[in-house]
């Protein structure tokens, strides 16, 4: 097993290592001269030749390739993303205070996520195949259907003007985090329901379960301890995967919600051209994709160590 | 005929076989009985040329025993088809396309040696009993009427009484056929009243190979022995009284 | 004390699979219940355990296979606590160490998953697991089925010591009469849903009187062997 553990983490560094690299190229290679548009976005008036060239000298951008990805992710390692090249402050602090506006709204949408699919999905297979069952099914896929702007729009249309009771825009009061959080946690439920459904049925037809229930273990027991670990498992890689929808949802919802975030950091980081910034940004998704998938498949193979062996 | 010379196969550190030789002449049966992971169902698959032999060569006739296209009888009768094919489309069709001169009298002949009625290739692998199925799969098996045929535990998916039937059709078909059968079996039974050598496999290497009468008479090693008391316990052969 | 069950029987889409069965078990009796599948012997053995458990007795019942019985994902120790709390017993309170060495699984580790157990030693845990109340009655369907002979032969053979020990009555359900008449000292040869022919083994064996049972007798073992 350990074997496998280091497998992964080496695997997990490798991506993080690809994702700096491709991001880095993808900014370089970018349409129009970055240097420009740093130094418009700085000076906001209009430029001439030296200052444009100035501004290329000083971030960096006229050296060659590998020594600017070099100087780049040398510091990244301790946590130093350097600076703006817009306002030339660090982009840490800066970062760190879009990622602390951010976090509630992703944890709300994430525990709203499973509290809803969660209950639909045991409602729904206590009679499988029943009218719950049905109804909760049509909902899960009407809420796929749905994208997150309309549903958000939706949302505040009711809660905010008809009814007046939650706050529509902004992140003054904790309460600003309620709707934008009910816009992402619904998404995710929709996709989760299913899965969750599914993969309690399929619990149900493990082979040994009669066998048990004949051994006199209660039907309580016997769903906490046989048929939730089982069930578990693609509930939990398709977490992995809800995470990107997650990520990219939270960008949506901060812009149709008017809330500062890690949605509003990246966009304005990238009409500026501001290259350590919109980095930072995507490192740190790749961080936090690789760590909870790293996370996750230790989990699997905690529940189920036959999981990664070859002789599965 | 079957040459297995020498064959050593690995499997990790170790061996799953360790020099096997046996030879097997047509028309005649060559059981290969041992206990579970003993190394039987890996000789199969070194004959196949699924699993490469690490010394040693096995060959039909001086060449690739996959020249002759044995026949192969797994089994689990379920696991042998496609469910979502009818049996004339997994079993007759094939056939009938890779060879035009097919005579369905052939087809005919083997479906009653085999007591199978031709209406049921309409039919789908999951409608029929397990007996048919095993049945069905034993047609495919010498359709191509190859000289040598596989059989891995070919009856333990049936019935104690229907494997003592099925166990008689397949001799019956290869006193007319003429084939060269070599059966994986843990049951000493089957052995013992159908083969005409067994040769006792026990971590991976051959302990005895012998008619199933000196068998019976005077098991030469402790093991075999062990084997013949236990089918004894078990009931599958009945000690004269 | 006679264990009986009367007028069990069950229906599956309209069809009836069991006609109305009775029986009666002695103390200690082992009893075979033999007949083709589809012959009613696995639902004649569940609908009993569930009868006789309703009125109190303890009845254990070992599946055929060790997939049967037994979750993956869960570790041997698991199982067995689980199974003492469902009769009612303090976890960690069965004398484990007298069942595991008279069924030879005392070398097993328990904290290990099913999958890291030979077959044998699973199936010998089941048969364990159930004999932890010291049960009126055992009931093992087709136990040698998924065992090779050499394993299913030692499985049986101690199993049948520790169970006149604890003065246990034994039903083997199996397709295979030869089976059964190696270990019971009563057959009942089921066809159809119903009890066709029961006796002693012996005069089974020697004198079987419907066509099922002959037959049945006839093609019981694969040949007769010098001893």
């Amino acid at each position: 097993m350990i074997k496998s553990l280091t497998g992964l983490v080496l695997r997990a560094v490798v991506v993080l290592f690809g994702t700096a690299l491709a991001t880095f190229t993808l900014l370089w290679n970018a349409p129009g001269d970055p240097a420009q548009a740093i130094a418009m976005a700085r000076f906001d008036a209009l430029l001439t030749e030296d200052v444009i060239n100035q501004v290329r000298e000083e971030t960096g951008l006229n050296t060659n390739f590998w020594s600017a990805f070099m100087a780049w992710v040398g510091p990244l390692l301790t946590l130093d993303f350097g600076r703006s090249s817009v306002t030339g402050r660090e982009v840490w602090p800066d970062l760190l205070t879009a990622i602390r506006y951010m976090i509630p709204l992703a944890l709300g949408g994430l525990v709203i996520g499973l509290a809803i699919s969660l209950s639909l999905a045991i409602i729904a297979t206590n009679r499988p195949g029943g009218l719950l069952d049905r109804f909760a099914v049509a909902v899960a896929s009407l809420g796929t259907a749905i994208p997150a702007y309309w549903l958000g729009l939706l949302l505040i249309l009711l809660f905010a003007v008809h009814l007046a009771w939650l706050p529509a825009m902004g992140a003054r009061t904790p309460s600003h985090v309620i709707l934008p959080a009910l816009t992402l946690g619904l998404g995710v439920a929709a996709s989760l329901t299913r899965i969750i459904r599914s993969g309690i049925l399929e619990a149900r037809g493990q082979q040994f379960l009669p066998a048990i229930r004949r051994r006199g273990v209660s039907k309580k027991e016997i769903s906490r301890d046989h048929i939730a670990p089982h069930a578990a498992i693609p509930v939990v890689t398709v977490f992995g995967l809800e995470l990107a929808f997650l990520l990219e949802g939270v960008v949506m919802v901060e812009v149709i919600f008017g809330r500062p975030g890690l949605g509003t950091f990246l966009v304005a980081a990238i009409e500026a051209r501001d290259f350590p910034q919109v980095q930072a940004v995507v490192v740190l998704t790749a961080l936090i994709f690789v760590t909870v998938n790293l996370i996750i498949d230790v989990i699997y193979r905690v529940i189920d160590p036959r999981i990664g062996e070859s002789n599965a | 005929m079957l040459k297995v010379d020498h064959v050593w196969v690995r499997r990790g550190a170790g061996f799953a076989l360790r020099n096997i030789s046996l030879s097997l002449f047509p028309g005649k049966t060559l059981a290969v009985v041992g206990e579970s992971g003993a190394g039987k169902s890996t000789l199969i698959a070194t004959i196949l040329d699924l699993v490469k032999p690490w010394k040693g060569e096995i060959t039909w006739a001086g060449a690739s025993v996959q020249t002759c296209s044995p026949g192969l009888v797994m089994q689990e009768p379920r696991a042998a088809f496609n469910p979502v094919l009818s049996l004339r489309q997994s079993v007759l069709e094939p056939i009938v396309a890779r060879n035009e001169d097919m005579p369905h009298e052939r087809i005919k002949r083997l479906s009653d040696s085999l007591e199978l009625s031709l209406e049921i290739f309409d039919r789908y692998p999951g409608e029929i009993s397990i007996g048919q199925a095993q049945r069905v799969a034993i047609l495919r098996a010498l359709i191509a009427a190859p000289p040598l045929v596989l059989l891995d535990e070919p009856l333990s998916a049936l019935d104690a009484v229907i494997q003592k039937h099925t166990a008689k059709l397949i001799s019956d078909l290869q006193q007319e056929e003429g084939f060269a059968a070599m059966i994986v079996t843990h049951d000493l039974g089957y052995a013992m009243a159908y083969a005409d050598e067994i040769a006792v496999i026990k971590s991976g290497g051959i302990e005895e190979v012998s008619t199933p009468q000196t068998f019976a008479k005077e098991s030469k090693s402790g093991y075999s022995r062990l084997l013949m008391e236990a089918a004894m316990a078990l009931g599958a052969l009945e000690p004269s009284a | 004390m006679i264990l009986s069950v009367s007028g069990l029987s069950a229906t599956r889409s309209g069809r009836t699979i069991l006609h109305p069965t009775s029986l009666d078990i002695e103390q200690c009796e082992s009893i075979g219940l033999v007949g083709v599948s589809g012959s009613g012997k696995s639902t004649f053995g569940h609908m009993l355990i569930d009868d006789l458990r309703s009125k109190g007795l303890k009845v254990a019942h070992v599946p055929q296979s060790p997939e049967e019985a037994l979750d993956p994902l869960r570790s041997m120790r698991f199982h067995w606590h689980e199974a003492e709390r469902a009769l009612g017993l303090d976890t960690g309170s069965t004398d484990k160490k007298t069942l595991f060495t008279a069924l030879k699984i005392e070398d097993g580790d328990l904290r290990k998953r099913p999958w890291g157990w030979s077959r044998g030693m699973q199936q010998r845990f089941v048969i364990a697991m159930a004999l932890i109340s010291s049960p009126d009655l055992i009931v093992l369907d087709e136990p040698t089925s998924a065992l090779d002979p050499v394993t299913a032969a030692a499985t049986m053979d101690l199993l049948e010591q520790h169970r006149e020990d604890l003065n246990t009555a034994m039903i083997l359900i199996t397709h295979d009469l030869g089976l059964a008449a190696r270990r019971v000292s009563k057959l009942m040869v089921m066809h159809d849903g119903r009890i066709v022919e029961q006796a002693s083994t012996e005069d089974i064996l020697e004198r079987p009187k419907t066509d099922v049972a002959k037959y049945l007798v006839a093609h019981r073992s694969w040949a007769v062997v010098p001893c």
